[in-house]
């Protein structure tokens, strides 16, 4: 048991700990865990004057808008790397394509990126593709062609021939990419979702109300159980 | 040698302090490259207003790194393995009133977090690991000499 001497005891037969390295140690750790929690803190907060990509508005949240003056409002938050948000655009993605190219709905697409790395290479693209006028095509091939969860497939040029599959210019979207434009407006969105309360992706609202699927006996991932929920709100 | 009471205690107590800074140090070490995860998870107890819980998250993975590390080493064994044993036991009252509230949530302990359906809680099985953590916490409050310590250098 510690005893109640101080200082070190040199070669000392006593049971005193040497708290010479024990305090270098406990500072070390504590200096990691500060600097770690500060960065982390600090990274994760919004800024402004950040680069919004085109259609991007800061009163909906950093998300990029589709028809801003019309009713009702629907809000995705998404990740283009999560599973279920592939399973949500393969039953309503061509549903929700039509409401945003057709003006019949105001359509905000929150692009998060919980998922780490891949998902910010993948979500700054979605801002390069604003650039080009081709967010919807962006996404849509994206999530069609979406690779297991954290596979490491997702690097910048793999997503830049992506695009130009997708039918994007490749140049300008290399460009774009690679210099990280739209890095910190992902981090808006990312604290706009915090602020929302979006713990999870997909979520969808609808004229702010949250729909949740296997809650409420809703299931958004077939087109029924969500065109459903668009009937609610006066949506065919 | 002959196992007597006191010479097994040591090697009880280096258990203890591996178990939990083991878990301590992967937990955080898991949640650290996704904080935007961490702290969607630490919102989703609804406990905290949404910015404390946020930040809470962000902050919460680099804590439990740094105290599994101190608890490996074995480094002020006495007050890490208290505070790690409080922690255990903040963890065990968040998860359950989520469950009291009937909420459906993942603990995010390591990584994950958030809304699962209804059949696919886990809070028991959290709360029973979470117990014999605080466990080994408090036994090293009690009794901290362990083997392989940097507290023992010098003696």
């Amino acid at each position: 048991m510690a005893s109640k001497n101080r200082g070190p005891q040199r070669g000392g037969r006593n049971n005193e700990p040497d708290p010479v390295t024990r305090w270098i140690v406990i500072g070390m750790v504590s200096l990691v865990v500060i600097i770690g929690a500060v960065f982390t803190v600090v990274s994760n907060k919004s800024a402004s004057n950040v680069a919004l990509p085109p259609g991007a508005s800061k009163e909906d949240g950093y998300g990029i808008v589709f028809n801003g003056d019309k009713k009702p409002q629907i809000d995705i938050w998404e990740d283009f790397q999560c599973p279920s948000c592939k399973r949500f655009e393969d039953a309503n993605g061509a549903k929700i394509l039509s409401l945003a190219k057709e003006g019949k709905a105001k359509v905000v697409f929150h692009t998060l990126s919980f998922l780490g790395d891949e998902s910010v290479v993948a979500g700054m693209g979605g801002g390069c593709a604003a650039e080009q006028g081709k967010f919807l095509e962006y996404k849509s091939f994206m999530y069609a062609n979406q690779q297991e969860e954290h596979s490491g497939t997702w690097t910048k040029p793999y997503v830049i021939s992506m695009a130009a599959s997708a039918g994007l210019d490749e140049t300008k979207f290399a460009a774009c990419l690679n210099k990280d434009k739209y890095r910190k407006w992902l981090t808006n969105v990312a604290a706009a979702g915090s602020d929302a309360n979006i713990n999870g992706t997909p979520t969808v609202v609808i004229d702010g109300n949250v729909i949740e699927s296997d809650q409420q006996g809703i299931n958004y991932y077939t087109a029924d159980g969500f065109n459903a929920q668009l009937a609610k709100y006066g949506i065919k | 040698m002959k196992l007597t009471r006191e010479n097994f205690l040591p090697w009880l107590g280096l258990a203890a302090r591996l178990a939990l800074g083991g878990v301590l140090v992967v937990a955080g070490a898991i949640k650290i490259p996704y904080p935007y995860k961490a702290a969607a998870a630490m919102r989703a107890y609804e406990l905290l207003p949404n910015s404390f819980a946020s930040f809470f998250g962000y902050i919460l993975p680099w804590f439990e790194v740094g105290l599994g590390l101190l608890l490996i080493l074995g480094v002020a064994t006495r007050i890490s393995g208290l505070i790690g044993a409080l922690l255990m036991l903040l963890f065990i009252g968040a998860i359950s009133s989520a469950w009291a509230r009937g909420l459906t949530i993942d603990c995010g302990c390591f990584g994950g977090g958030g809304q699962v359906a209804a059949g696919e809680t886990k809070y028991l099985q959290e709360i029973i690991r979470d117990i014999a953590l605080a466990v080994a916490g408090f036994y090293l409050y009690f009794r901290p000499d362990s083997h392989f310590a940097l507290d023992n250098r010098g003696k």
